[in-house]
């Protein structure tokens, strides 16, 4: 498998002064092609902060990010976004989906960002919408659809560039526990079938369970690591649920 | 408790809140010059003598304080939809609507106190601007006009009532929303325009309409001029059906030109093509009536001020045309109460000394025979005769103008100074006189006096020896300097009693003096040009405002969708693209076809100005509606800018 991410040893400071926060200390990891990685930890752990400089909305304070061998930390302004609008996709927790396009605009947006031509375009939003579920929604607006079938539209959005990798934050945190599931389906399905690489921020510990790895963040480093290997889902969670009731803290575990 | 938040709030927003004081601050110190020029004790003195100048006053005061009414009013609800949300998480929290109300009350009331205390300083100095400009329309020397307390009181109470108003609708709509609407108002479904095929056919009948109507106006200014007896009913339904056609072109376009866009896939895959299209797709359809409104005022404003100047320079012309000497007298011989031309003289030299005067009469023949190449013969015009002028005296008149002698040989040239006469045929005019005949010379268009007459047949000297003097005439010329002119023109006059029965009596003066006419038109044309400027300003500014207010309104919800952009991969220089283009298109879709609209009207002005006789001075228009053109296109990309600049400082995203 060839090697997507490569985090080295990344170091963010937020404030200035006096009053100086380390949301990341040291951070060391890498993903794999057709990775599904979660990253779990408490309130402020700083699983949000190492995801948005992933996804190269902030800037790492040390250390050093590479996506398919290439810095980000010596990419210019216009060169990350060419990045974030080439290698990742996203997935938000509260969808972000623009409200003034239809969802069909919406899924072949990064297309048009690409310049993409109108026949391709086309083509991948009717195999990205039948995929996952959302071809009959295409002519509707955002607040016509329900959260789950949003979700599933934002999903659409993140893989129509077959991005290197898909950064999901909370993906399920605007989600009842039904449709959670269904989206996590989702998930697992656009990482087998459609080969996605996918590395999901969560507190969730069902949620994470759908993951293949689960690093734990504590304090800005990581504290953890779960792999699946040949364990059941059911099996993936119960390991999750003990490494979080050791990590302490507020978990989110009620 | 709620007078601190509100004090809190204005100063926490006072970004958002800048753009409604500066709307609100601009519109009461127009108001305020407005109003102390109403007051006015200069103007007051010129509209006295002319009840129309008056009238048209009360007219502007009362049209700005309409305008004032509606950007108040679009400023408050702008205020209110940009802090729904706010509101909203407040009556969450177990606010009342009353308390509510309070806090929004007292902070746009924060607001407008500053906004008119600061705006009455502004109009300190537009209203000496306007003052400066009318002195010098006026053609007098400006000075310091004071300001009146009566002004300062309308311009208060009026901003109050506004505000009044205002808090008034502010109220009807938080008493009736819901908690929801506060919260999710701007996520309702964007209602897709119906028939939008439909639009599309009214926008591209409406400018079928337009150009037709323009072609129609030409036709009617031709018919107009060719004939005098011709109504301008064709122009006044020209111009009606353009107002109606340029609306109604707005209308469509706003409805039908996203829809159309959207149907080009190619257009559409391009960049954020979509999004910029959707984005204006909302605003554009839910403005679409308002958008048309503002494209008439700004067409409405660029015709006026185009037309107003010309009217000024048309007229300086013909006064200079119709003037070429200082005093001009035609004294009636039949007219026994009138001043004699020598009388006239000694009144003249009390004021001013005469350097040069010419004296020549004018003659009549008893019949009518040139009016019958005309229209105005036959039953009706009884009584019209011909006036005849010797050879000799029209080449004093031209020598002492430095202007070429002219000579009848056996001939005879008609002197007209109305285009209309200028379509009539006289080839077949013959004078015939002790069996030798004078033929017809053709039409000169200079008189070298004021006559009001049709035409004057120019004929040789011993033609006009067998004619009565119609009128004892004389051209002077006066040493340089001022006089008191009112009264010269005063002491000219007399009470004429045609019938002799005090019925039919009134003032009259057979010496029209250049200057007296000077100063009386200009009085008129000062209120008009300053007016046509002012409804100009108010109108391009209503414009500026309501626009800049609805796009500005958008911005939290805009700043959330460029986050979103940002994330997918569009850069800051991308953003800031799509954003130009955004606000670029909703700002001048109203504006760009009525600035366009200048072309036709310079034409039109030209084309008044060659049938006027005044040929020579075409560049003055072009010069003037360059200008014009110029200044409201450069004042509407300052305010774009502005709005496009505080726009992007809160939309665009960078890390």
């Amino acid at each position: 498998m060839n090697q997507i991410l490569e985090v080295k040893n990344v170091t963010k400071y937020y404030g200035n002064g006096s009053i100086v926060t380390k949301a990341l200390d040291g951070v060391s990891f890498s993903v794999e092609e057709e990775d599904f990685t979660a990253i779990m930890g408490a309130s402020g752990s700083g699983k949000s902060t190492l995801l948005n400089v992933i996804a190269t909305i902030d800037r790492v304070s040390a250390g050093d990010i590479l996506v398919e061998g290439r810095s980000l930390t010596d990419m210019r302004e216009e060169q990350l976004s060419g990045f974030r609008r080439d290698k990742l996709g996203f997935i938000f927790q509260e969808y972000n989906l623009l409200d003034t396009l239809t969802i069909g605009e919406n899924i072949t947006l990064p297309l048009n960002l690409k310049k993409v031509d109108a026949k391709t375009t086309a083509t991948e939003l009717n195999r990205v919408a039948e995929a996952l579920g959302v071809a009959d929604q295409l002519g509707k607006f955002p607040c016509e659809l329900s959260g789950g079938q949003r979700q599933r539209a934002a999903c659409a959005r993140a893989i129509i560039t077959n991005p290197a990798l898909i950064l999901a934050d909370e993906p399920t945190g605007a989600l009842d526990s039904a449709n959670s599931g269904n989206l996590m389906k989702t998930f697992v399905q656009m990482n087998r079938s459609l080969g996605s690489t996918i590395l999901m921020v969560t507190h969730d510990a069902v949620v994470g369970s759908y993951a293949d790895r689960v690093l734990f963040l504590k304090d800005g480093k990581i504290w953890s690591e779960v792999l699946r290997g040949e364990r059941t889902r059911q099996e993936m969670y119960q390991e999750i649920l003990s490494v979080m009731s050791a990590l302490g803290g507020d978990t989110g575990v009620c | 408790m709620f007078a601190r938040l509100a004090f809190r709030n204005v100063k926490r927003q006072i970004g958002n809140y800048l753009i409604y004081f500066l709307t609100v601050m601009l519109t009461v110190a127009l108001m305020f010059a407005v109003n102390n020029l109403i007051f006015s004790s200069e103007l007051k003195r010129f509209s006295d003598m002319n009840q129309s100048l008056k009238d048209g006053l009360i007219f502007m005061s009362m049209f700005i304080a309409l305008i004032v009414s509606f950007v108040l009013g679009y400023a408050t609800s702008f205020m209110l939809k940009l802090r729904k949300r706010e509101f909203g998480t407040y009556m969450t929290m177990g606010m009342t609507r009353n308390n509510i109300l309070s806090i929004f009350v007292l902070e746009t009331m924060i607001m407008s106190v500053a906004a008119l205390l600061m705006g009455i300083i502004l109009g300190l100095f537009i209203y000496q601007g306007i003052m400066a400009v009318f002195a010098n329309l006026l053609a007098i020397e400006f000075e310091f006009s004071e300001y009146s307390s009566a002004g300062l009181f309308l311009t208060v109470v009026l901003v109050c009532i506004m505000f009044l108003l205002a808090s008034v609708t502010s109220a009807v709509y938080l008493k009736r929303v819901s908690i929801y609407n506060l919260i999710h108002g701007e996520k309702k479904v964007e209602k897709g325009i119906r028939y939008p095929a439909l639009w599309r056919m009214v926008s591209i009948l409406s400018l079928a309409g337009l150009l037709l109507c323009i072609y129609y106006f030409n036709d009617g200014l031709d018919l107009v001029f060719s004939d005098v007896d011709r109504s301008s009913k064709e122009i006044f339904g020209s111009l009606a059906g353009a107002a109606v056609c340029l609306v109604l072109f707005h209308i469509g376009l706003a409805r039908s030109a996203v829809h159309f866009l959207m149907k080009s896939k190619r257009f559409c895959c391009r960049g954020t093509n979509t999004f910029t299209v959707r984005q204006l797709s909302g605003k554009l359809s839910s403005n679409s009536v308002m958008i048309g409104i503002l494209a008439f005022l700004i067409g409405f404003a660029v015709i006026l001020v185009n037309v107003t100047f010309v009217q000024k320079e048309l007229e300086r012309m013909e006064l200079d045309k119709r003037y070429p000497f200082d005093i001009n007298a035609t004294v009636n011989r039949e007219n026994k109460q009138a001043i004699s031309v020598s009388d006239g003289y000694r009144i003249i030299e009390k004021y001013r000394k005469i350097n040069n005067c010419i004296e020549f009469q004018t003659y009549y023949s008893g019949s009518g025979y040139f009016y019958e190449f005309t229209p105005w013969s036959g039953d009706g015009y009884e009584g019209i005769t011909d006036v005849y002028m010797k050879e000799s005296d029209y080449n004093s008149l031209m020598e002492a103008l430095g202007r070429e002698r002219i000579n009848c040989g056996d001939g005879f040239y008609l002197l007209a100074n109305s285009p209309h006469i200028l379509q009539f045929d006289f080839s077949k005019a013959v004078i015939e006189q002790e069996g030798k005949e004078y033929r017809y010379l053709g039409i000169i268009e200079d008189i070298p006096f004021n006559y009001w007459g049709y035409f004057i047949v120019l004929v040789p000297d011993r033609l006009v020896s067998s004619m009565n003097v119609e009128a004892d005439c004389a051209a002077m010329d006066l040493e340089k300097g001022s006089f008191d002119v009112r009264s010269m023109n005063d002491e000219l006059s007399y009470v004429y009693d045609p019938e002799g029965n005090d019925e039919f009596a009134y003032n009259r003066s057979d010496f029209d003096i250049k200057e007296y006419t000077r100063i009386s038109r200009n009085e008129i044309s000062a209120v008009l040009v300053v007016g046509a400027i002012y409804m100009a300003v108010i109108f391009v500014f209503l414009a500026m405002a309501v626009l800049a207010l609805k796009t500005l309104a958008g911005l939290s919800e805009d700043k959330r969708k460029y986050e979103v952009l940002f994330r997918l991969g569009t850069g800051e220089r991308q953003q800031e693209k799509t954003l130009f283009y955004q606000i670029f298109s909703f700002f001048f879709l109203p504006f760009a076809l009525p600035l366009l609209l200048s072309i036709p009207t310079c034409c039109f002005c030209t084309k008044i100005m060659k049938m006027a006789g005044h040929e020579e001075n075409l560049k003055v228009i072009y010069i003037n509606t360059g200008m014009i053109a110029l200044v409201l296109t450069v004042v509407y990309v300052l305010y774009f800018f502005a709005t496009y600049l505080i726009s992007k400082r809160n939309t665009v995203y960078r890390i």
